[in-house]
C-alpha cells in the first residue's frame, strides 16, 4: 500500500477516521468478543510513521491508535497461544525476555513501544530478522499478539505517544539478580 | 601409531630425542629463546628419558614401542612428566611465534611451544596494549598473528581488522567491511557471533553470518572471492571458523534452532568454488555415505539411515548443522567434526534416532565421503549438539597405543574414540549429569534415564545438563608436556517444558521452554584438566560464573582461560594452581592465543566481550547472577611487566 506523505498526515490528524467497522481482513475465527469499536482502519495504521514526520514536528497523532483488545483477558490469552504457535517464543523467549530477538518486557523499543508501533513491527517485519506477518495473520490476531506483549508491562500507553517520542519516560532500575541454588 | 608397539632401547630413545631436539631450534626466534631452550634441554634431558622409559614400560608392555613424536620430545626435555603417555602431531607446523588458524594445528591442540612466559613469571603479566572494535555482541574468535600482523574479526557485521605489530601503538593497517545482510543478525540463535578466521597462503578466509564465505588478501584487505553458501532467509547462518587443509577450506552452517539442513562443504582455496557438500541428514548420497563407510556400531549400519530414522520428510528440516571445529589427521587423510542437535528440539515430534544429528563424522578429506560416524546422543531430547571439538592424540589405552580422538560432548560425557574406526574407548561424565544412568560400551549407546525424558506440555524439573550442555563450543587445549587436556566446562541444570512446534520458514523450529540454574555445588563454571587415557578428571578450578572461553596451553606449563564475569587466568598446567588473574572490561568467551612480537617478546592475547550463549535468556535464568558485566569488546594483549614496543619507545624518549 502506497500512501503519499500528505495523505498520511491528513489521515493521521483526522482522528474520526481512526476507528471503522471490523476490518475486512479480520477473520481470526476465535471466540474472543470483537471489540465494540471495531478495528483500526488499515489506512489509519498505515499513516502512523516509523520516523519523525519531516516538517511537521510533534504532530504524530496517528500514533495514538489504541489496541482494540487492550486489557481484554481473552484476547491476551489467545495472543499468548499465537505467540507460541507462530514461534515468536523461539526468538523472544517464552516470557518475552528476548534471546535471538529483542526483549519485549523492558522499556527499550528499537521501533517504538506504542501499540500501533508494535502492531506495525509485527505486520511489516523489521530488517534485522523480524519476519513480516501481515500476509500470514489477520489484523485481529496481530492485535491479540500486541495485547499479549502489552501485558508484559514494558510497552508504552497509546496516550503517551508524544512523551514516548521525546524520551519523557521514567528510567528503569535493574535490580541485582539473585543466584538461585537448587539441591 | 596404530598397531603393536615394539621394544625400544635406551640408545634408540636417546637418538630419537636428539633428532627431535634439533628440530626445536628453528622454532626459536631469537638468541634469547635459543639460550632458554638449550639450557632447559641440558638440565631436563635425564629426567625425560626416565619418564619416557617409564611410559614405555608401564603402558606398552613388551610388544609395544614408546612413542616419541616431534614436540613430545621437546615437552619432555623441559622437565616434568607426561602423565598420560599421550603423543601429538603438530602438523602443519606453523611458525612457533605465529598463530595461523583458530586451533593452531590440524590436531586442534591449541598448544604453543613458546615458553618465555612460564609458571615462574606468569604472575608478572601486565597489559601491554589493547584494541577495541566497538561491537557489542559476543566475541568468540581468536586473533591470528601472521608476518607481524594481527588479524581480528568482529561479530556481525563481521568486520576484519589488520593491526600492524611493527609499529608502536599497533595501529590499524587496513579494515575489511564485508557488508552482510542485516537480516542475519536476527537469525542467529545464540548471538551474532563469529568464531574466527583461517590464514592460508596470503589469504584470510572466514564466514559471514549471512551465509557467505569470503577470502581477503592478507596484505591489502581486498576481497579475493566470495561464495554464497546458503539463504539467510531460511534461518540458516554461518558462525564457524573455516578450517584449511592444503588447497581445500571446510565450512559449515548454523541454524539448528531454525530447522536448517545441516552440511559441511569443501571449497577450493584459490577460487572459492564449492568442491563437494555433505549433508547431515537425508539419503546416503546426500550425506556422502558410500561403500567405504565402516561405522563401528550396528545402529549406524544400513541404507539411508539419515531418512529412515526420522518420521516421513522431517529429516529435511532436521538440522545437524556444522557450526564449530574441524580437525584433520594427515596420515589417515580424514577430517573430523560434529553435527548439531536435531530440529525441532521437541523429541516427541520426531521419533527415531534422528541420524546423523549429534554425531561425530570422519570423512575423507579429499572426497568428503564418510568413513565412519558415531552418534553421541541418539534421538537427542535436550539440545545436546555433538559439535564440540575433536582433539587428535595418540594414547596408550589398556596397554596399546591407539590413534584417538578426545571429545567433550554437550551431553557431559568425555569420549576417547579410536579415530581410525569410531570405536568408543572411554566414555565418562566430566560434568554433573542425570539424563543418563550409564553408558553401554558394547552398543556404544548411553543409557537414558526415562525420568528425564521431556514430553510436550509437561514441566520436567531438574534435568542436567541443560541445553548448553556440560560444555559448549568453547574449545579445549592439550599439552604434550603433561599429556592432559584442559577444558572450560559448566555446572548447570534446567527445568524444561516442551511445546509442540510447526515449521514456519524464517522462524525458530524450537519448542524448548527452559529455565537454567546451577547444578549441585552452586558454581556455574569450572576449569578442568582431564586424563583422556583413563577418562578421569585430574584437577579442576571451580568458578562462580560460567566458564565459556577457549583454552590456551603453552610450553611454559601455564594454561589460560577466562570467565563469563571477566577474569582472565593463568593456571599451572600440572597442579591447577591459579598463578595469575586479571579482571577484564567485559566477560570472556574468546579464545586465548600467544605469539612473538617483532621484539621477540612473548605476548598473550584475549578478547573480552560477553555475549553468545553465555548470556542468552540470562534474565530468566540464574546463569547471570548479580554483578555480571556489560558487553562490549576490548582485545587485551599481555606481556611480562607490560613491556611492549610502545613501552620501549616511551623509555627511549624520556
Amino acid at each position: 500500500m502506497k500512501i503519499s506523505l500528505q495523505t498520511r498526515f491528513a489521515v493521521g490528524i483526522t482522528l474520526g477516521l481512526l476507528f471503522t467497522d471490523a476490518c475486512s481482513r479480520s477473520e481470526g475465527g476465535s471466540a474472543t468478543t470483537p471489540p465494540a469499536r471495531g478495528f483500526p482502519a488499515v489506512n489509519a495504521i498505515a499513516a502512523a510513521p516509523l520516523g519523525q514526520v519531516a516538517g511537521a514536528s510533534g504532530n504524530v497523532a496517528a500514533l495514538s491508535i489504541a489496541n482494540p483488545f487492550e486489557g481484554n483477558p481473552q484476547a491476551i490469552e489467545q495472543g499468548k497461544q499465537l505467540y507460541i504457535k507462530m514461534n515468536c517464543a523461539g526468538c523472544h523467549a517464552y516470557n518475552g525476555k528476548g534471546n535471538m530477538g529483542p526483549d519485549l518486557t523492558d522499556t527499550y523499543w528499537r521501533y517504538g513501544g506504542l501499540p500501533v508501533e508494535i502492531y506495525k513491527s509485527i505486520e511489516e517485519g523489521r530488517p534485522q530478522g523480524m519476519p513480516s506477518w501481515g500476509a500470514a495473520l489477520p489484523p485481529e490476531d496481530i492485535w491479540k499478539l500486541v495485547a499479549y506483549i502489552e501485558s508484559f508491562g514494558g510497552s508504552v500507553s497509546a496516550k503517551d505517544y508524544e512523551h514516548a517520542r521525546q524520551g519523557d519516560q521514567p528510567g528503569e532500575q535493574i535490580a541485582p539478580e539473585v543466584l538461585e541454588q537448587r539441591p | 601409531m596404530n598397531g603393536p608397539c615394539r621394544a625400544t632401547t635406551r640408545a634408540q630413545m636417546k637418538s630419537r630425542l636428539a633428532v627431535e631436539v634439533d628440530q626445536i631450534e628453528p622454532l626459536s626466534r631469537n638468541a634469547g629463546d635459543e639460550f632458554w631452550a638449550l639450557s632447559k634441554l641440558q638440565f631436563g634431558r635425564s629426567p625425560v628419558l626416565l619418564t619416557w622409559l617409564m611410559v614405555g614400560i608401564c603402558s606398552c608392555g613388551k610388544s609395544q614401542k614408546p612413542v616419541v613424536m616431534e614436540l613430545t620430545a621437546h615437552a619432555a626435555t623441559t622437565g616434568g612428566a607426561n602423565l598420560t603417555g599421550a603423543t601429538f602431531n603438530f602438523a602443519p607446523g606453523d611458525p612457533a611465534g605465529e598463530w595461523h588458524s583458530q586451533a593452531r594445528d590440524y590436531a586442534n591442540t591449541r598448544y604453543s611451544t613458546l615458553d618465555q612466559i612460564d609458571t615462574g613469571n606468569v604472575s608478572k603479566l601486565r597489559v601491554a596494549w589493547t584494541f577495541s572494535d566497538g561491537m557489542e555482541a559476543g566475541h568468540e574468535a581468536a586473533p591470528l598473528v601472521v608476518n607481524n600482523t594481527m588479524y581480528v574479526v568482529t561479530p556481525f557485521p563481521d568486520v576484519l581488522y589488520a593491526l600492524d605489530l611493527t609499529k608502536t601503538g599497533e595501529p590499524i593497517k587496513w579494515t575489511f567491511k564485508p557488508n552482510p545482510s542485516p537480516m542475519a543478525k536476527g537469525k542467529a540463535c545464540c548471538d551474532s557471533v563469529n568464531r574466527g578466521v583461517a590464514y592460508v597462503e596470503g589469504k584470510l578466509i572466514y564466514n559471514l553470518l549471512d551465509d557467505h564465505t569470503v577470502a581477503v588478501d592478507a596484505k591489502t584487505g581486498n576481497e579475493i572471492w566470495r561464495t554464497k553458501m546458503g539463504n539467510v532467509e531460511t534461518g540458516e547462518t554461518m558462525t564457524m571458523a573455516p578450517f584449511v587443509v592444503g588447497n581445500k577450506v571446510y565450512v559449515g552452517n548454523s541454524g539448528g534452532e531454525m530447522g536448517a539442513w545441516g552440511w559441511i562443504a569443501a571449497l577450493d582455496v584459490a577460487s572459492g568454488k564449492e568442491l563437494w557438500r555433505a549433508y547431515s541428514t537425508g539419503s546416503d548420497q546426500q550425506v556422502r555415505i558410500g561403500s567405504d563407510f565402516k561405522p563401528f556400531y550396528e545402529q549406524f549400519k544400513g541404507k539411508d539411515l539419515g531418512v529412515s530414522t526420522w518420521p516421513a520428510g522431517m529429516w529435511r528440516h532436521g538440522a545437524g548443522t556444522v557450526w564449530t571445529w574441524v580437525s584433520y589427521d594427515p596420515q589417515l587423510n580424514l577430517i573430523y567434526y560434529g553435527t548439531s542437535n536435531p530440529s525441532p528440539r521437541v523429541p516427541d515430534q520426531r521419533p527415531g534416532d534422528n541420524l546423523w544429528t549429534s554425531t561425530i563424522f570422519a570423512r575423507d578429506a579429499t572426497t568428503g565421503m564418510a568413513r565412519w560416524a558415531y552418534q553421541t546422543t541418539p534421538h537427542d531430547r535436550w539440545d545436546y549438539d555433538g559439535v564440540n571439538e575433536n582433539i587428535l592424540l595418540d594414547l596408550p589405552i589398556d596397554g596399546t597405543m591407539r590413534k584417538a580422538l578426545v571429545h567433550f560432548d554437550r551431553n557431559a560425557y568425555a569420549y576417547t574414540i579410536d579415530r581410525t574406526s569410531g570405536e568408543v574407548l572411554r566414555a565418562a561424565p566430566f560434568a554433573y549429569q542425570n539424563w543418563s544412568s550409564g553408558f553401554d560400551m558394547k552398543s556404544g549407546r548411553p543409557i537414558v534415564n526415562p525420568d528425564k525424558e521431556p514430553h510436550p506440555d509437561v514441566k520436567l524439573l531438574n534435568v542436567c545438563p541443560p541445553d548448553l550442555g556440560g560444555k559448549d563450543w568453547e574449545p579445549a587445549a592439550a599439552s604434550p608436556r603433561t599429556g592432559l587436556v584442559y577444558a572450560s566446562i559448566f555446572n548447570l541444570c534446567m527445568d524444561l517444558t516442551d511445546n509442540k512446534v510447526g515449521y514456519i520458514p524464517s522462524t525458530p523450529y524450537d519448542g524448548m521452554n527452559i529455565r537454567r540454574f546451577p547444578a549441585p555445588g552452586g558454581n556455574l563454571g569450572e576449569f578442568m584438566a582431564w586424563n583422556p587415557a583413563t577418562g578421569k578428571k585430574v584437577w579442576s578450578v571451580k568458578e562462580t560464573y560460567m566458564t565459556m572461553s577457549g583454552v590456551l596451553a603453552t610450553a611454559g606449563d601455564v594454561v589460560f582461560y577466562g570467565t563469563a564475569d571477566g577474569w582472565f587466568r593463568g593456571v599451572d598446567a600440572r597442579s591447577g594452581k591459579v598463578l595469575w588473574s586479571q579482571k577484564l572490561g567485559s566477560g570472556i568467551i574468546g579464545q586465548p592465543t600467544t605469539f612473538l612480537g617483532p621484539d621477540h617478546r612473548q605476548y598473550i592475547a584475549i578478547s573480552s566481550g560477553i555475549g553468545g550463549a553465555a548470556t542468552i535468556r540470562a534474565d530468566i535464568d540464574a546463569v547471570k547472577p548479580a554483578g555480571f558485566p556489560a558487553g562490549g569488546n576490548t582485545l587485551y594483549v599481555f606481556s611480562i611487566g607490560g613491556d611492549s614496543m610502545t613501552a620501549d619507545s616511551n623509555q627511549s624518549t624520556r
